[in-house]
C-alpha cells in the first residue's frame, strides 16, 4: 500500500431533510488513479464538490498529507493543491481563453495594477501548446470554441499548476473519442509526476481501463474499494446497485420485420451549416438510431422533427401528409421529444415535476379550457409514480432531482400525452446503469405496442444494442444504412462516421 | 464552521428548504407586521376606520394596474412605462368621457392596449430587453401626456366625478381581480406564463408560444391599466401632465413587497398583488403620521423596502432579467 496523501473523515453532507453523503471514511493514495463510481444521486460529486470547496461540509473532515483541509472556495483548494474538472460548463463565456486559465491566479501578470495581457497569452499559449492542444488560440474568447474545446481547456486550467488532487468529474462524455486519448494520456502523466487523481466516470469500461483503485459509493455510503485488477464491470454493476443485474441489458431479439406502414417523412431536410439534404422515413413500431460524430448534424435531425429549428427547408410530413412545422403542431400531432440539453430544453429546470409533467397535455387536461388543480396532481403522481421518479412529492422542483431523475421526468411528461412518435436525443447521457436499464426496457416495451422512436446517440453500443434501423450520418448527411443484425459491429459504423 | 452554518442559513433564507407554505406566508407575515407596528407607533391611529378607507382609496389603482405588470414579471419581464399609460389612458378617457361614459372606459382599455402592443412589439419582434423599451416608452407616453395637457389640465365630465363612490370602486376592483385570478389559476395562461419565466426555451419545447404570449400579456397589461385609469379618472377628476408618474415604481415595490421573485417564474403567486398592494399602501400612508419631515419618510421607505426585499428574495432564481 502506496503513501496516503489525502483522506476524509466521518464525511457528512445534508441538503435539508436529504442526507446525500453519510459518514464517508475514504483515503487516496499517491500516485494513483482513483475511480469514484455509483449510480445518480450517489452522492460522488457531492462529494468532490465538498473536496473542493463549492459546498460546505455538514460534518467530517478531509485531510491533505495529515493537514486539514479548509477550502472554502474554488480558489482556496487550487492554492491548497485541489483542482477540478466538473460535469458541467466550467469556463467563464465572454472571457478569453488564457482569461479563462489564469482565472482566479492572474496576480502573475499584473504589475502595477496592470494586467499584462500579452504575457498572460503568450503564457496560456506555451501551455496549451505543452498540452497538445495548440490549434487552440489562448487570446481568443472561449465562445468561440465548441463544448469539447472548452473541456480541453479545463483540462489545462485545472491542472498545469501540478496540483496534487485532481478531480475529474464525468468530463468523458463531452468528449469525442481523440479528445478522451488525450485525456487518458494527461491522467497517467498526472499519476506518473506522483500526484493523485479521482476520477468519476458512468463509463464502467473506461473505469476499468484507466484507474489503479475504485471506489462504490450507494444512497451516500462508502460501499467498498477495490483494486481495479480485481473485478470485472459485472461486479462494479453489482456494488453499485445492490443486487444482480440481468445480463441482457440491451434487447436480445434479431430479425423482427419492421412493419411497411411508414408514419413520419423527411424530405431534403436542411438546415444551414448543419444539415444537407436528408431524406428517410420512420416505420410503425420502429426504433430508428441515427449515429455519427457530435457534430455530423443527428442532433439537428431530432430538433427539425419536433418543428424546433428555426430555419429548416425541405419537410416534415405525418403519414397523412401533415407537415410538422412548429413544435405546438409536432406536440398536437403526437411527436415527443427529449433534447440532448436537458437542462435547458427537456424540463423547465426551476418549475415543478408537476408542472413539467402537464405542460404539454395542458390542451387534454383542460375541460372547456378550465384546469383543476387536483386533476393536473393526479396526472403529474400517475405519471411519475409510472417512472419511479424518486421525489418527495410532485411539488418539487426538478431543478433538486439527479440527471437521471430528470430524464425520468422528461419521458414521464411524453408518456402522460402518450405520444406516438418519439425522438429521443442522447436518452442515456450521463444515467447510470439502472435508470439506462429501465429506459432501454421501456423503449422496447413502447415499440412493442406501436410506438415509434427515433434514438440519437453517440454511444454505439447503444445504438447496435437498441435499434431496428441505423442511419449514420456525416457532415450533414446521411453516409449509411444498417438494419439490424448479430453480425453488425462497431467497426462497420466508425468506418461511415470519419 | 460558523461560516458554514451562515452559508446554509442563508440557503434556507433563499427559500431552498423553506416549507412552500412557509414561504407563500412571508409576505402576509410582513403585511401583519407592518401594520402591527405602526398601529403602535401612531397610538392606533392607522386602524381607525377614517384611516383604514383612505388607505383603500389609494389601492384601487395601484392593486389592479399591478395585475399586469404582475403578468409580465412572472414572464422574467419588467415594466417601467405603466405610469406613462396611466396618465396618456386616463386623458384619453377625459376627453372621451364628454361624450359617453361607457365609450371612455372602452376607448381607455384599447388605447392601453395599443400602447401595450407597442412594448410588446419591440421587445419580442425586435428582442429588445424589456426593461430598456419601457423605460424609453415611459418618456415616449410621458411626452404625449405633457403635450396634450400643455393648455393646463383635462377634465372630465361631472357625471364621471359623480361615480366617485366607494363601494363602485371596490366593486370594480374586486372583478378585475377575480377575473384575473381565474385566468391565472384555472387557464394554461397561468401554467405557460410560470413556465416561460422558470426557462422560456425549455417551455418552447413544452409546447408553449413564448413570443406570442409574451407579446398577449404586454397588451393585457397595457388594457388593464387602462381600465384602471378610468378609476384613477374618477378619483382625480382632471388630469395633470404627470397623472400616474411614479406609478411604475410602486407598481414594482409593491409586487416584490407581495413575494414575487423579480424574476419571475414558478413561484409567482397571486396573492403577492394584493398583499403586495396593501403592504404599499399602508406604508404611504403611515409614514407620514410617524415621521413629518419628508426627507425622514423617503429614508425610511428607502430602508425598509431593502430590509425586506434581503429577507424575502430568492437568491437561487436571480438571473438576468429578459
Amino acid at each position: 500500500m502506496g503513501e496516503i496523501v489525502l483522506r476524509s473523515e466521518k464525511l457528512n453532507k445534508h441538503f435539508g431533510i436529504t442526507h446525500a453523503v453519510k459518514d464517508v471514511s475514504l483515503s487516496f493514495e499517491k500516485g494513483e488513479i482513483h475511480g469514484l463510481i455509483g449510480e445518480n444521486g450517489s452522492g460522488k460529486s457531492t462529494f468532490c464538490s465538498m473536496l473542493c470547496g463549492i459546498y460546505p461540509i455538514s460534518s467530517g473532515q478531509f485531510l491533505l498529507e495529515g493537514k486539514e483541509l479548509k477550502a472554502k472556495t474554488l480558489v482556496e483548494a487550487n492554492r491548497a493543491g485541489v483542482s477540478i474538472i466538473v460535469q458541467e460548463m466550467g469556463t467563464l463565456s465572454g472571457l478569453t481563453v488564457a482569461e479563462n486559465i489564469y482565472l482566479g491566479n492572474e496576480d502573475q501578470f499584473i504589475r502595477h495594477g496592470i494586467k499584462n495581457a500579452s504575457a498572460m497569452n503568450r503564457a496560456a499559449q506555451a501551455l496549451l501548446e505543452r498540452y497538445g492542444f495548440g490549434r487552440i488560440n489562448a487570446s481568443a474568447i472561449i465562445d468561440h470554441y465548441n463544448f469539447e474545446d472548452r473541456k480541453l481547456v479545463e483540462i489545462v486550467k485545472a491542472t498545469y499548476f501540478n496540483p496534487r488532487i485532481v478531480v475529474i468529474d464525468e468530463t468523458t462524455t463531452a468528449l469525442s473519442q481523440a479528445g478522451r486519448e488525450s485525456l487518458f494520456e494527461h491522467m497517467d502523466r498526472i499519476r506518473n509526476e506522483g500526484n493523485t487523481i479521482i476520477f468519476i466516470s458512468h463509463d464502467l469500461a473506461e473505469v476499468i481501463e484507466h484507474t489503479d483503485r475504485i471506489s462504490i459509493l450507494r444512497d451516500g455510503e462508502l460501499i467498498d474499494t477495490v483494486k481495479t485488477s480485481d473485478v470485472t464491470t459485472d461486479d462494479l454493476k453489482r456494488l453499485m446497485v445492490g443486487r444482480e443485474l440481468g445480463s441482457h441489458y440491451y434487447r436480445s431479439d434479431y430479425g423482427e420485420p419492421i412493419s411497411d406502414e411508414v408514419v413520419l417523412s423527411a424530405e431534403n431536410v436542411s438546415i444551414p451549416g448543419a444539415v444537407d439534404g436528408v431524406n428517410f422515413q420512420l416505420h410503425k413500431g420502429e426504433i430508428l438510431g441515427f449515429g455519427g460524430l457530435s457534430e455530423c448534424g443527428m442532433h439537428e435531425i431530432g430538433k427539425a422533427v419536433f418543428g424546433a429549428s428555426y430555419n429548416r427547408s425541405g419537410a416534415v410530413r405525418l403519414a397523412n401528409g401533415t407537415p410538422i412545422n412548429s413544435i405546438p403542431a409536432a406536440i398536437h400531432h403526437s411527436i415527443a421529444y427529449a433534447s440532448k440539453d436537458r437542462d435547458n430544453e427537456s424540463v423547465v429546470i426551476s418549475d415543478s415535476i408537476r408542472d413539467n409533467i402537464c405542460l404539454p397535455s395542458l390542451d387534454d387536461l383542460a375541460v372547456k379550457k378550465v384546469l383543476h388543480k387536483r386533476k393536473l396532481d393526479k396526472f403529474a403522481v400517475k405519471n411519475a409514480t409510472r417512472m419511479s421518479v424518486v421525489m418527495t412529492g410532485v411539488g418539487q422542483y426538478v431543478a433538486d432531482l439527479s440527471g437521471g431523475n430528470k430524464q425520468k421526468v422528461v419521458i414521464a411528461r411524453w408518456l402522460g400525452k402518450d405520444s406516438d412518435i418519439l425522438v429521443l436525443d442522447s436518452p442515456t447521457r450521463g444515467i447510470d446503469v439502472k435508470v439506462k436499464a429501465d429506459i432501454y426496457a421501456l423503449m422496447r416495451e413502447l415499440s412493442k405496442s406501436g410506438k415509434s422512436i427515433i434514438m440519437i446517440s453517440e454511444e454505439i453500443p447503444e445504438l447496435l444494442g437498441m435499434s431496428d434501423r441505423i442511419l449514420i450520418m456525416r457532415d450533414g448527411k446521411i453516409n449509411g444504412e444498417f438494419l439490424r443484425s448479430p453480425a453488425l459491429g462497431e467497426e462497420d459504423l466508425i468506418a461511415k462516421m470519419v | 464552521m460558523v461560516e458554514q452554518h451562515k452559508e446554509e442559513k442563508n440557503n434556507a433564507a433563499a427559500g431552498l428548504y423553506l416549507k412552500p407554505w412557509l414561504r407563500n406566508l412571508m409576505p402576509l407575515c410582513g403585511l401583519l407586521a407592518i401594520v402591527v407596528v405602526f398601529a403602535f407607533l401612531t397610538d392606533g391611529r392607522i386602524v381607525q376606520p377614517r384611516n383604514m378607507q383612505l388607505i383603500l382609496s389609494q389601492v384601487y389603482v395601484l392593486m389592479i394596474a399591478s395585475m399586469g405588470v404582475f403578468m409580465i414579471m412572472t414572464t422574467g419581464g419588467l415594466d417601467f412605462s405603466q405610469g406613462s399609460i396611466l396618465g396618456l389612458t386616463s386623458i384619453i378617457i377625459c376627453k372621451v368621457s364628454q361624450y359617453n361614459i361607457l365609450l371612455a372606459i372602452v376607448a381607455g382599455i384599447v388605447g392601453g392596449a395599443m400602447m401595450g402592443a407597442f412594448n410588446g412589439l419591440f421587445h419580442v419582434r425586435f428582442k429588445i430587453a424589456s426593461f430598456i423599451v419601457t423605460i424609453c416608452t415611459m418618456y415616449l407616453f410621458r411626452g404625449l401626456c405633457e403635450y396634450l395637457t400643455t393648455n393646463g389640465p383635462i377634465a372630465a365630465t361631472p357625471d364621471v366625478v359623480a361615480l366617485n363612490q366607494t363601494w363602485l370602486k371596490l366593486l370594480l376592483t374586486s372583478i378585475v381581480l377575480l377575473i384575473g385570478f381565474l385566468v391565472f389559476r384555472f387557464t394554461r395562461l397561468g401554467m405557460d406564463l410560470r413556465a416561460i419565466g422558470a426557462g422560456e426555451t425549455a417551455a418552447r419545447y413544452s409546447g408553449c408560444r413564448p413570443q406570442l404570449t409574451k407579446f398577449f400579456v404586454y397588451v393585457a397589461a397595457g388594457a388593464i391599466t387602462g381600465f384602471a385609469a378610468f378609476i384613477n379618472v374618477i378619483k382625480v377628476g382632471s388630469i395633470t401632465g404627470t397623472a400616474g408618474s411614479q406609478l411604475e415604481t410602486q407598481i414594482l415595490i409593491a409586487l416584490v413587497l407581495g413575494g414575487l421573485p423579480i424574476s419571475g417564474g414558478a413561484k409567482a403567486n397571486f396573492s403577492n398583488i394584493i398583499i403586495g398592494t396593501l403592504t404599499y399602501c399602508v406604508l404611504e400612508k403611515s409614514l407620514p403620521m410617524v415621521f413629518p419631515v419628508s426627507a425622514t419618510q423617503q429614508l425610511v421607505k428607502g430602508i425598509i423596502f431593502l430590509c425586506v426585499v434581503a429577507l424575502t428574495i430568492d437568491r437561487k432564481s436571480l438571473r438576468v432579467i429578459k
